[in-house]
């Protein structure tokens, strides 16, 4: 039966009990687990090879102990930890920016119009791509750099910006510049679903400023701030690539990080013992802020209600005034054309010709063509690009198709209560484990196996590693309509459209969102491609290391190679959007 | 719309499938080159192997760029069939995992100055590719003539060239900071300028130690004098840090901030595409440290080896590469010399072809290269970048404080 009523819409469903009721537990049928299979099968690939990694951190000669941690008393080591510290700071402070910036766009309405896109980009690029746009951007010479020639036009002289001390500033933009358009989507998703009559008591009680901070948007946010935030710490502390391609050769020592000196020390052949102890210690870093992020997240179920029906427009937030929308509208448009301007610089870089791009800055207006385009594919750049396609896709299929059930295992499988949290447990911890605990071991094996090369390899690894991520979001949109309620939906006697409604509003975008942020993940990825098969793969590789030796010399063809392995991402993200936003935030609305 | 899908997932899994050719799919075996070449170097290599014509297997290049020497390190991932070193002072300390040259390919490897490396016991392990002439100096003869100065024939005159530069308003020097191997190529070539016999028996000590060698010493303050003379770097220090060696090279012909750099043969195709005035562009050669002095030629290439285990596709295309006319597109290019050949450059590149091959000069191999982890980015690299850092434009009263910091650093180094 239905009911319905100033836009509620109520439906009951009952079904008569049929025999005795009968005492004792419920059977548990055995079925259900082997949704799980696939998956257990999957992450061996990463926990077989952490297990090595743990036991030869270890292993000494002298039997199991300690001694290999001696290496964290070398400087070079200890500053990497210095500098991985530092990068979670870094991280911190993303956030909180985000988080205000959110609040001001949600004050202000109309700021979203432009802006949404203009952070967007950022994102869907890859790490690598935003490091070579602000070292083109902060070029040490006034020709070639933007900031270094309005530095000198307004002062007459300007800093190195890529000097001693100073390529931190660089670093931290290029860092900034990727994730914060991220932080201030998911923080903006969720403030718009705060519910109005909350925020009309609040206002009608006259609690504003600090105190309606503390008391309303901080507690309701709080899920969200936890995905957030561990999100944007484990990107900081895998920083990799944008170190490589930012710092200049001569600085980079005291730019090191964790993950730099493992790969030094695996290259220039140090003893598997102490390197396997480096990566030990980068993860119990990553893996104590994954868990801090995670006890954010335990407050609250994952499993928020979701708005069944969607509110009565009338009932929703007054429209502000005109005038104070135009000025939003104003301040969007502004904040979005700053945003933007990186992408724009290297995009006008790859338009010059090579030539051109290495003695002048974007602005001048001679020599372009697609001569940096002609220039970027003479070094196999879509060949490499046809890999890496192949690669993301079926890095994503093979991740869908074994995430979905094992989401649905851990949802509604019917788990016993211990193992279900041991499996989330895992799978939080893999889901931060960085990938410099399983390289080694893993390339070792797959290179015994005759495999080394194999983009198939390759792609089950990426699949492997994106996993744990993906099990997470799906079972939270999972559990927020159960199956019973689904099939009854279906094929029960009313066609029940708001409970489809839900699901649709659930399942879909979750799903989207998976399907998308692991694509843009392969697809942009760096580090694990380099560490499991080598440089030379991914066409981002090839950028790096074909063209960062002689990095301003070759403005042109780096800038037109990351436009080309920008594009995809870039159009992907933009289409899906909103609904990967969605996705992400289903099992964490307040 | 159910057809318009299914035709599209036909239409992408069509295209997947011819897409996932083996070769893609990375289970074709291609041959695949490392180099640490990368910009216009990489883009002349590629027009080289275009230049091979139909090959029975795919040729893949990886780019390593500065960290070439990890290409056949113990626990190298999908190890390459064919490495185009640049130091071949690394192949002695290499031969375990090297294949030897087939017997037709051989003596290549043992032609003059390159058999001490790539020759052991009778077997050939490497062969040279292109060959690098690291003593030369590229400079604007506009600023020379404004100056009324003339290319020096000594070090002594170089250093006056500099003052006289500087005090007509013209910063002398562009220098590279930024590659450390800049910075041991300068100091190499005033070490073989002043004692050829400490080089040479540093070059081939199995535990070299050059904080004990009192010349060693004496290269740096010589070093020293020329890089602390006040304004005699462009953009100070703290550009030449962030400065590779192009920028370099642009520094000084396209942004004409700097009279002359020291750079390589290699330079050439830069200095060219980046000149503002194509007819500005003068070379000379490192000069003799004091009169009588043979003047140093610091040589340095890029060879071919094969690490083990090989193939006969990997052998095939190292014996196509070492043909004579297979580098004549990167010739064509600039900046390329091959070993033994004086002819089909461009006037610049001649001269120092023929310096390379005149009997009695003062020819060695790049040290740095011989020196193992002494001479790479930890070691050498990075006491010279520190040396630089103390001295640069400060006067020549820091020097020897500086001197003795760098061999305390670098005795650290050799400890360790």
């Amino acid at each position: 039966m239905g009911l319905q009523t100033n836009g509620l819409s109520l439906e009951i469903v009952g079904r008569e009990i049929s025999g005795r009721p009968v005492p004792g537990k419920p059977r548990r049928p055995a079925g259900p687990y082997l949704l799980g299979l696939p998956a257990l099968v999957l992450s061996c690939l990463l926990l077989v090879p952490i297990g090595v990694t743990v036991v030869a951190a270890f292993r000494t000669p002298a039997g199991f102990g300690f001694g290999n941690f001696a290496v964290m008393t070398d400087p070079g080591a200890l500053r990497a930890v210095g500098n991985s510290l530092l990068w979670v700071l870094v991280a911190f402070g993303i956030v909180v920016i985000g988080f205000f910036l959110a609040l001001l766009s949600y004050r202000l309405p109309a700021v979203t119009t432009f802006l949404q896109p203009a952070l967007v980009i950022p994102f869907a690029v890859s790490v690598l791509v935003s490091g070579a746009t602000f070292r083109l951007l902060f070029d040490p010479t006034p020709e070639r750099g933007t900031v270094t020639a309005v530095w000198t036009w307004l002062f007459g002289t300007s800093p190195v910006w890529l000097g001693p001390g100073l390529f931190w500033l660089v670093l931290v933009s290029a860092f900034g510049w990727t994730w914060l358009g991220y932080v201030v989507s998911l923080f903006r998703a969720g403030l718009d679903a705060i519910p109005d009559d909350v925020t009309r008591t609040l206002t009608a009680e006259g609690v504003r400023g600090w105190r309606r901070l503390r008391a309303l948007e901080i507690p309701l946010l709080r899920p969200i701030t936890g995905v957030v935030t561990l999100t944007v710490v484990i990107a900081a502390v895998r920083v990799f690539d944008l170190i490589l391609i930012v710092v200049p050769g001569s600085m980079q020592r005291s730019a090191d990080v964790l993950g730099l000196n493992w790969w030094r020390a695996t290259t220039s052949g140090d003893d598997p013992g102490r390197t396997a102890a480096l990566g030990v210690v980068l993860f119990a870093i990553v893996a104590a802020v994954g868990l801090i992020g995670v006890r954010g997240l335990r407050r609250r179920r994952w499993a928020m209600p979701v708005t069944v029906v969607r509110p009565d427009p009338s009932l929703g937030r007054p429209k502000p005034r005109r005038s104070v929308r135009r000025f939003g509208w104003l301040v969007g448009l502004a904040v979005a054309l700053v945003w933007i301007f990186p992408a724009v610089v290297l995009v006008i870089t790859a338009l010059h010709s090579p030539a051109e791009a290495g003695v002048r800055g974007w602005w001048s207006a001679s020599g372009l063509g697609f001569s940096s385009f002609a220039a970027a594919a003479n070094v196999g750049l879509f060949r490499a690009l046809l890999s890496t396609l192949i690669i993301a896709s079926a890095a994503t299929a093979v991740l869908l198709v074994i995430a979905v059930p094992t989401a649905y295992l851990v949802a509604w499988g019917g788990l016993p209560m211990r193992v279900g949290r041991t499996v989330m447990a895992v799978f939080v911890v893999l889901a931060v484990t960085p990938v410099q605990m399983y390289a080694a071991p893993l390339r070792d094996a797959i290179d015994a196996a005759g495999l080394a090369g194999s983009r198939i390899a390759l792609a089950l690894v990426h699949a492997a590693a994106g996993l744990p991520f993906a099990v997470l979001l799906l079972r939270s949109a999972f559990a927020s309509a159960p199956p019973a309620l689904v099939s009854e939906a279906l094929q029960g006697p009313v066609r029940q459209s708001a409970v489809l409604a839900t699901v649709q509003r659930t399942y879909r975008p979750a799903l989207i969102a998976v399907a998308v942020l692991e694509f843009a993940l392969v697809w942009n990825d760096f580090i694990v491609g380099f560490l499991i098969s080598g440089p030379g793969t991914t066409p981002l590789s090839l950028v790096l290391w074909g063209e960062a030796r002689q990095f301003s010399a070759s403005s042109g063809p780096v800038a037109a190679a990351a436009v080309v392995a920008s594009i995809v991402p870039v159009v992907l993200m933009l289409s899906f959007w909103r609904t990967v936003v969605r996705g992400l935030t289903t099992g964490s609305r307040p | 719309m159910p057809s318009s899908r299914r035709a599209f997932l036909g239409a992408a899994g069509a295209l997947l499938l011819t897409g996932c050719s083996s070769d893609v799919l990375g289970l074709r075996r291609a041959v695949r080159v490392a180099v640490s070449w990368s910009g216009q170097e990489l883009r002349a290599f590629h027009k080289v192997l275009d230049g091979l014509g139909t090959l029975e297997y795919p040729v893949e290049v990886v780019p390593l760029g500065d960290d070439i020497s990890t290409a056949f390190g113990a626990r190298s991932t999908r190890r390459p069939d064919i490495v185009m070193l640049p130091q071949p002072g690394l192949v002695p300390r290499h031969l375990d995992d090297l294949e030897p040259m087939p017997d037709d390919l051989a003596p290549l490897g043992r032609a003059r100055l390159w058999d001490e490396l790539l020759t052991h016991n009778g077997t050939t392990y490497g062969v040279p590719f292109k060959t690098a002439h690291k003593s030369a100096v590229w400079y604007r003869p506009s600023v020379f003539e404004q100056a009324g100065v003339q290319p020096p024939r000594l070090w002594s005159e170089w250093l006056t060239v500099n003052r006289t530069l500087t005090q007509a308003g013209i910063t002398p020097l562009s220098l590279a900071a930024g590659d450390g191997w800049v910075l041991t190529d300068f100091l190499e070539n005033v070490l073989l300028g002043i004692a050829p016999s400490v080089y040479v028996g540093l070059a081939a000590a199995t535990d070299p130690r050059p904080s004990r060698q009192p010349q060693f010493g004496a290269a740096l303050r010589l070093l020293g004098t020329m890089w602390s003379a006040p304004g005699a770097l462009a953009g100070g220090v703290k550009e030449s840090l962030v400065q590779q060696f192009p920028d370099a090279l642009i520094e000084v012909f396209g942004h004409r901030r700097a009279a002359m750099v020291l750079a390589s043969d290699f330079a050439e195709p830069v200095v060219r595409s980046f000149a503002a005035d194509p007819d500005d562009i003068g070379l000379f050669t490192f000069p003799p440290m004091s009169p009588g002095a043979a003047a140093p030629v610091v040589v340095g290439g890029d060879v071919m080896v094969l690490p083990k285990p090989t193939r006969d596709d990997a052998r095939d295309l190292v014996r196509r590469l070492s043909a004579p006319a297979a580098a004549d597109p990167w010739i064509k290019e600039g900046g390329f010399l091959v070993d033994g050949r004086v002819s089909g450059y461009t006037p610049e590149l001649t001269r120092l072809a023929m310096q390379l091959t005149k009997p009695g000069e003062q020819l060695q191999f790049d040290l740095s290269d011989q020196l193992g982890r002494l001479g790479d980015i930890n070691g050498l690299w990075r006491v010279l970048t520190d040396f630089l850092v103390q001295v640069g434009g400060r006067g020549a009263a820091v020097v020897p404080g500086a001197v003795d910091d760098a061999i305390n650093e670098l005795r650290t180094v050799e400890e360790s």
